[in-house]
């Protein structure tokens, strides 16, 4: 299948995804080539010996993990770009996955981009924690994504917009975008209580049953929080809304 | 349309120059293909087949084709795509095959 | 008519790599290159190469040039560069004749290395003439060379190495790629370049051929077909794409008229592009002091074509009686290095190709 759609697959992808003892163990060098070509500099730009040497310059690489400490020094060496760099030990909920990124603008630290898989697609939110670009690179700088832990054997790429982006509806009855959202967050608005008197987002017509889950996301993304922690708004009647008359009431109540 | 940033490279331009194509005034920098000054304000069509009068825009960009013959300073058969753009030259689309003066 | 012991054509990788091991052997060289600047399509490479440390592996294709024009400077007192300089024809009794600045200039060497390249395959489809159809190596030279860019968007017909390479680099310069089509039903170029630009979300349709391009003055859209597994197009499969660039990138032949012109024996060879010069192991062709290197003696990677020139400027030099202690190691190396390039999965095409035209 890569031979005809440029994707791996997950029986390519089998032999070059490191244990999860060795993921444990902090960053590591993950190398998608997967067809005999003339090429080598993977091994001879491992200054740790970790890329073994090639018996035959054709030869496929083949990497000890455990040598293998994560400089990634190969990623900005290897010609076909087909080397990344992944952190399990990033933080509880994320891991690092440092691609090289040769175009313009490059990402700003601290911004948020779009993580895409290896078809392109856009799989998550993902934070640029880091932009190296020396000398010694040569024009293949490396960027570090913080991606959710489940998505680091498949984010592969970014695109600079944040495709969940600011000008996106988070709720629609208040008109509530994500780029409020957002700046609401850095405010200091941290939970979706707060969120919801702050901007009313909740408080509409739908009661929150369209933005609950888009503020929840967005405050776990942003904050590091867990969803399974936050404390849930306060329910208050009625569920929907009804009509002053019918509150008012009538000879026909109940 | 320049290229006005690029990651792995870095354009050296020549000084900017004024030259007129089929009676309008365009600008260029010194040095480059006139083809390359064309394509960079949008024109593509840089003349017509002699026999089918069909639309003709560069091609191979080294000078190996046929695609991109004008006339410049009025000299005929001139292949533009390797042809230096220089201060005032006057560059016309060629009809036919030209004349030889 | 001007005199010299070894004649090289073209400035490219093969022709620059010749002068130089012909040169370090102390032999009068003369380059004639046809661009402004040497490096041929080098210059225009803006990705690192292939291969390993002694053929530039991970270095850009643009700074070999450089690296390459350095190392020839050291001969300077031993060749003579013509710069902006065609040679135009070349006859049975190995005299070839130059123009340079409105110049005519015949020159009668000893020995000659024929390093002209390559030229791009044209393919055939209604409308294939239309402004904004161009071929991959004028878009590199438009982009890459001259800042200029193709257009707004590009469909690219070729999912070979340059077909792929071409469409990272269009992205580079913010050009978007709308998709890559082969009629082949898999990709033949390096598969770690089509991974490259498949993470970009830029498709690749392979098993697909361009059935028609659209447009008055110049393209604005291509109807594009499935293949069924001859190759034939799949009536109802057609869809379209608007695009004002199509990118041809469907092979290159070798640029062997001057081969012709001197009477070379030639063979048709597909797997190496089209015609090629029958050659012995020292590249040296069925003419005595007449020789080959690159992709005028079959297509193949910069990087063989590099070796291939400074295997046949030592060859060559040898021959009008250069030598040097280390002249058989240095054979035995550049020799090694070609074996170890076409032992992959690529080279068992070009293998089968030179065992066909190698004597």
């Amino acid at each position: 299948m890569l031979e005809k759609t440029g994707v791996a697959t997950e029986q390519d992808l089998k032999n070059s995804i490191p244990s999860k003892e060795r993921l444990a163990k902090g960053p590591v060098a993950v190398i998608e080539c997967f067809q005999r070509i003339p090429c080598n500099p993977c091994h001879t730009s491992c200054k740790r010996g970790a890329i073994q040497p090639f018996a035959d310059i054709n030869d496929v690489p083949v990497i000890n993990v455990e040598m293998c400490n994560g400089c990634g020094v190969c990623v900005s060496n290897c010609p076909g770009l087909s080397i990344v760099i992944i952190d399990e030990t990033y933080s509880e909920q994320e891991a690092l996955v440092k691609i090289p990124y040769e175009f313009l603008p490059l990402p700003e630290e601290g911004s948020f981009v779009t993580g895409l898989d290896r078809e392109g697609k856009p799989v998550c939110r993902a934070k640029v924690v880091k932009v190296l670009n020396t000398k010694a690179m040569d024009r293949t700088p490396l960027v570090s994504l913080a991606v959710p832990k489940d998505l680091s054997m498949t984010v592969r790429f970014m695109k600079l917009n944040d495709i969940y982006s600011d000008n996106t509806f988070v709720c629609r009855c208040e008109e509530l975008t994500m780029g409020e959202l957002r700046e609401l967050i850095r405010k200091g608005y941290n939970t979706v209580d707060e969120i919801k008197r702050i901007s009313r987002a909740g408080m509409g017509p739908c009661q929150g049953r369209t933005c609950r889950q888009l503020i929840m996301q967005e405050l776990a993304a942003s904050t590091g929080s867990k969803m399974a922690d936050m404390p849930m708004t306060t329910f208050r009647p009625p569920v929907k809304p009804i009509k002053l008359g019918t509150i008012a009431g009538g000879a026909d109540h109940e | 349309m320049r290229i006005e940033e690029h990651p792995i490279l870095s354009f050296d331009k020549g000084r900017k120059v004024n030259f007129i194509f089929d009676g309008k005034a365009y600008e260029g920098y010194e040095g480059e293909p006139i083809a390359a000054a064309l394509h960079a304000a949008g024109i593509l069509v840089l003349g017509h087949s002699h026999n089918k009068q069909r639309p003709r825009g560069f091609y191979c960009a080294i000078g190996n084709c046929s695609s991109c013959l004008m006339v410049v300073n009025g000299q005929p058969n001139v292949r533009v795509c390797t042809e230096k753009l220089q201060e005032g030259m006057v560059v016309e689309t060629q009809v036919g095959k030209g004349d030889l003066r | 008519m001007r005199t010299t012991e070894l004649a090289i054509i073209g400035g490219g990788p093969a022709g620059l790599s010749a002068a130089i091991s012909a040169a370090s052997l102390g032999t009068k060289v003369t380059l004639i290159n046809r661009d402004d600047d040497l490096g041929g399509q080098l210059i225009k490479q803006t990705h690192m190469f292939f291969g390993s440390q002694k053929q530039y592996a991970s270095i850009r294709g643009i700074d070999i040039a450089g690296i390459l024009i350095k190392e020839l400077e050291k001969y300077q007192d031993n060749i003579e560069i013509m710069n902006d300089a065609t040679v135009i024809s070349m006859y049975e009794d190995g005299v070839f004749s130059v123009v340079q600045n409105e110049k005519y200039i015949k020159i009668k060497p000893q020995s000659t290395i024929i390093a002209t390249g390559a030229s791009e395959k044209f393919l055939t489809f209604p409308n294939n003439d239309l402004p904004g159809i161009y071929g991959a190596g004028a878009v590199q030279t438009l982009m890459n060379v001259h800042g200029v860019a193709p257009g707004k968007s590009v469909v690219m017909i070729g999912a070979g190495n340059i077909g792929l390479i071409v469409s990272y680099q269009l992205m580079q310069a913010g050009i978007q790629v709308k998709a890559i089509v082969d009629a082949s039903p898999k990709i033949g170029g390096y598969l770690v370049h089509a991974s490259k630009i498949r993470r970009m979300g830029i498709p690749i349709y392979t098993s697909h051929s361009i059935k028609y391009a659209h447009g008055t003055d110049h393209l604005e859209k291509v109807t594009l077909s499935r293949l069924d597994e001859k190759w034939q197009q799949i009536p109802g499969s057609e869809f379209d794409i608007e695009t004002d660039v199509l990118c041809i990138s469907v092979g290159l032949s070798p640029l062997t008229e001057l081969l012709w012109q001197q009477g070379c024996e030639m063979r048709f060879v597909p797997e190496l592009g089209g015609h090629v010069p029958v050659r012995n192991e020292n590249l040296e062709t069925s003419i005595k002091g007449v020789y080959v290197a690159g992709d005028v003696a079959g297509v193949e990677e910069a990087s063989s074509a590099m070796v291939e020139g400074r295997l046949a400027g030592l060859n060559a030099a040898e021959a009008l009686g250069h030598t040097s202690r280390d002249l058989e190691d240095k054979r035995k190396d550049c020799v090694e290095q070609l074996n170890s390039l076409r032992s992959g999965h690529v080279g068992e095409k070009i293998l089968s190709g030179l065992s066909k035209v190698t004597v």
